[in-house]
């Protein structure tokens, strides 16, 4: 187990670099966007423990979320939130990487339950993961067993204002450090690990390759993959493809 | 010889040639031809606008003159007939003929039972009197027949359940007829016409249960309407296509016949139902919403593709009658291109379908799944004909079944809007159903290496589909020849603009509809491509299942009990009703065979037949 001191620091800011932001109204148009981002977030609750409980007086009348923006989301595709609500077993961390890679950025991660920050009362099991963090960039833990609606509500909050702040960048360090990342994964699922997506064409199609992208763990991981190329569209109509 | 002359002699040569140089490979090619000229003979006669057209062959049985010719109607109905055998001998002319050969099924005896249908369609719509009629509708039945029993296997059996429900049809009708003969002395339609009047309610109501029903049954109205979809589905590709989209409405041309050209809406509205506050209309109008609903419910049941289509084809027929019902311009109006556009949308529906059966061998909607990635050019055909079946912009079925809506809640028919919106409903939900589990979702691995569809069988495909856009962005033209169709009923008729119809209470103009909705997908795409069109293509295995690992030989594709929710709620609505009926008439019919048998056979035989004789003898003096 790692050291929370030595996991990637979350909303590290790098350098800007030069020439990228000439244009005055670049500024407030990012305002814009992370302002309309943080008051439009879907969610994708992955409900593994007892913390799911708290969830549905957080999104029904009486805590009622949607009045923040707010709303749960069935595919992760077309979510923002990934919300892991209590302890983590290793077979669902794997199906939590699956999902978590799937979604596309900006994407934030939610912890609930002293479960996901430590382990809680599972730290002596050995079937579960005991920080998510060491597999994935979490944005926001909301500690306690359980948390409270009004503790939801309030972390989620928190998010909100990371996001309309340009500080809820954490999603940026799973590509950056991706190694790391992929090395916790490892040692928890062996050597053959691999997950549908491609993490790191993607970190180089948003910029976000960087020197921790790539060392010993994705060189392991490069043996071992099988990659899925995408379902290609093919008009092949038999008579026009015998004439040519 | 008048050009109605040559129309049918042309027809009845295309069933002369396709006899004799059937086998041949060049026969597909050669109907096709014939079809076209068939086609532009019918365009030369000139019936919709001018006068009727006469034929100058006329038949004369005891002291019946029967003569043929054609007027707008005919003409309306012969179009699409020719129309609709144009493109599925085109379908057929190619690979589909040799894979048909190689089954070891003979192409000649198909080409014949469709040009059969064409001919026989052909003078079914040019009858001129009542002995005419149903000497065609006779024809119609059987050539019907033929086609649907070219197939053999189950589509023989369909065939003669089939065969059944026309033949008790047809007895009806020659008892309505005789009871015409009796009261009016003739079956002249201009002598029946001046002395309908003169019938009582009572004569008229059974005239309507004798003909209407035996019309009725070839519509598949309800109850009739039990025999069709296994009939329709089960005959070979392009048969099915052409039985799909003109077949049945050769019930509603005869239907038309009666009740709006003889008898009249105004007749029907006068005449009420014993003890209730409904009309003859109502009643009618009635028994077709009702034809709307309950097969369209059935198809959304189907898990056969050929099926699914085949029930809305009994369903679509009800929309047609309730606009004729409804009896005003639009109303009738949209009746009448219903079947036109109905025509068009079912002919490419099940075409497509039948093309993916080609391919991949099945249709059964539980076996197949994500082929748009492999038969994307069908996928669009398919598209193109659910947005038209389900009567959504800005396909040609979207203008018909809007003016029937239409004219349902201006002319104060609340009741009926609702049945016809609920029928809709139906459709929607199930042809979602047909392309979601034949076209999108996961490929299945053996279908990894389909192919697109042949071009023989592709190009009548895409040709039905940019008629139905065309028709739906432009309907003018189409709303015309309605139009020529109404004022030769002495309906009011439509008035119509290119795009659409006018009218003080709210018209409908395609070119703006159409334009509006293109504005919205042009806004979306310069956002889309303004923001730098970005998107990622991923494989249909990288998906996601509730966070399972998914892989190749795990079906995710979710489309057996597909409206498991739905059925929850509307399931214990499914009784069987009409099969459970139907059950019981044959179970009755084989029990009383079987007593009439016993007696005839073993009791006494020579004094029954002596008895029965006597009584014979004694009924026909008397």
């Amino acid at each position: 187990m790692t050291e929370l001191i030595k996991t990637p620091r979350t909303g590290e800011t790098l350098p800007v670099k030069a020439g990228k932001r000439t244009n005055p109204l670049a500024n407030v148009f990012d305002e814009l966007v992370r302002f309309a981002q943080s008051r439009s977030l879907f969610m994708l609750h992955y409900c593994t423990g007892c913390g799911a409980i708290e969830l549905p007086p957080s999104m029904t009348s009486r805590f009622d979320m949607e009045r923040l923006g707010i709303q749960p989301m069935v595919s992760p595709r077309q979510a923002d939130i990934l919300l892991v609500t209590g302890y983590v077993s290793v077979k669902t961390l794997k199906r939590i990487i699956l999902t978590y890679e799937q979604m596309g950025s900006p994407k934030y991660v939610i912890g609930i339950c002293s479960c996901t920050v430590n382990g809680g009362m599972y730290w002596q099991s050995y079937a579960t993961a005991k920080k998510l963090n060491d597999y994935m960039p979490v944005d926001i833990y909301i500690a306690g067993c359980m948390p409270r609606p009004e503790a939801v509500i309030a972390g989620l909050r928190e998010l909100m204002e990371n996001i309309r702040q340009g500080k809820a960048d954490s999603w940026k360090d799973y590509y950056r450090h991706y190694d790391h990342y992929l090395g916790h994964q490892q040692r928890l699922f062996g050597e053959t690990w691999q997950t549908p997506t491609d993490v790191i064409a993607e970190a180089r199609h948003y910029g976000l390759f960087g020197p921790d992208t790539l060392g010993t763990h994705t060189a392991l991981l490069e043996q071992h993959q099988r990659p899925l190329e995408a379902l290609e569209m093919k008009v092949d109509i038999p008579e026009l493809m015998a004439r040519r | 010889m008048t050009s109605l002359d040559h129309l049918v002699l042309v027809s009845a040569l295309t069933l002369a040639l396709m006899l004799l140089f059937g086998r041949m490979r060049i026969a597909g090619r050669l109907a096709v031809v014939l079809y076209a000229v068939q086609f532009l003979l019918l365009m030369q006669t000139g019936a919709l606008l001018g006068e009727p057209v006469a034929s100058s062959l006329t038949l004369s049985v005891l002291d019946l003159q029967m003569h043929w010719r054609y007027d707008a109607l005919s003409w309306f109905f012969a179009m699409i007939t020719i129309g609709a055998g144009f493109f599925c001998a085109w379908y057929a002319a190619g690979v589909w003929q040799e894979r048909y050969r190689e089954e070891g099924h003979s192409p000649r005896l198909f080409h014949v039972a469709l040009a059969a249908n064409v001919l026989t369609m052909l003078i079914l719509l040019g009858s001129g009197d009542l002995l005419s009629l149903f000497i065609g509708w006779e024809l119609v039945s059987w050539a019907s027949f033929l086609l649907m029993a070219v197939g053999g296997g189950p589509a023989g059996r369909a065939a003669l359940r089939y065969l059944v429900y026309a033949f008790s049809g047809g007895m009806a009708i020659l008892a309505g007829l005789m009871l015409i003969y009796t009261q009016t002395g003739s079956l002249d339609y201009a002598r029946v016409l001046s002395l309908l009047g003169e019938l009582s309610d009572g004569q008229v109501w059974l005239l309507l249960l004798l003909i209407g029903g035996g019309f009725a049954v070839k519509m598949g109205l309800l109850p009739f309407h039990l025999w069709q979809a296994a009939a329709y589905a089960e005959t070979p590709g392009p048969g099915s296509s052409f039985l799909g989209a003109i077949s049945a409405r050769m019930g509603l041309y005869a239907l038309i016949m009666l009740l709006v050209a003889m008898l009249g809406i105004g007749r029907l509205t006068a005449m009420e139902v014993p003890f209730t506050f409904l009309s003859a209309r109502d009643l009618i109008a009635w028994i077709a919403a009702l034809t709307v609903i309950i097969p369209t419910y059935i198809a959304l049941q189907q898990h056969d593709a050929r099926y699914l289509l085949a029930w809305h084809g009994i369903g679509q027929g009800g929309y047609m009658l309730l606009g004729l019902m409804v009896g005003n311009a639009v109303g009738s109006a949209g009746g009448l291109f219903h079947v036109f556009t109905y025509g068009i949308t079912q002919a490419a529906l099940l075409m497509a379908v039948f093309a993916v059966v080609h391919r991949t061998g099945t249709a059964d909607l539980n076996k197949l799944g994500g082929l748009v990635a492999r038969m994307p050019l069908t996928f669009l055909v398919l598209l193109f004909g659910i947005i038209s079946l389900a009567g959504l912009p800005p396909m040609a079925g979207f203008v018909s079944k809007w003016m029937v809506y239409r004219s349902l809640v201006a002319e104060g028919m609340p009741l009926l809007f609702v049945a016809a919106v609920v029928g809709t409903l139906g459709t929607i939900l199930s042809v979602y159903k047909l392309i979601h589990n034949i076209f999108l979702g996961q490929l299945r691995i053996e279908h990894e290496q389909v192919r697109e569809a042949p071009l023989s069988m592709l190009l009548p495909m895409l040709g039905l589909s940019t008629l139905i856009f065309l028709v739906g962005v432009t309907p003018g033209p189409a709303l015309s020849w309605v139009a020529a169709v109404q004022a030769s009923l002495g309906l009011p008729p439509v008035p119509y603009t290119l795009g659409g119809i006018e009218d003080p209470r709210g018209g409908l103009d395609m070119l703006w509809l159409v334009g509006i909705l293109m504005a919205g997908f042009g806004v979306g795409a310069l956002i889309f491509f303004g923001l730098g069109g970005r998107s990622k293509r991923v494989h249909q295995l990288d998906n996601y299942a509730g966070g399972h690992f998914l892989t190749a030989d795990v079906r995710y594709q979710y489309s057996d009990n597909f409206y498991a929710g739905l059925m929850h709620l509307i399931g214990p609505w499914y009784r069987g009703a009409f099969l459970w009926l139907e059950k019981a008439l044959t179970a009755t019919v084989a029990f009383l065979s079987a007593v009439m048998n016993g007696f005839y056979r073993y009791a006494q035989p020579a004094l029954f037949v002596l008895a029965t004789a006597v009584a014979l003898l004694a009924l026909t003096t008397a």
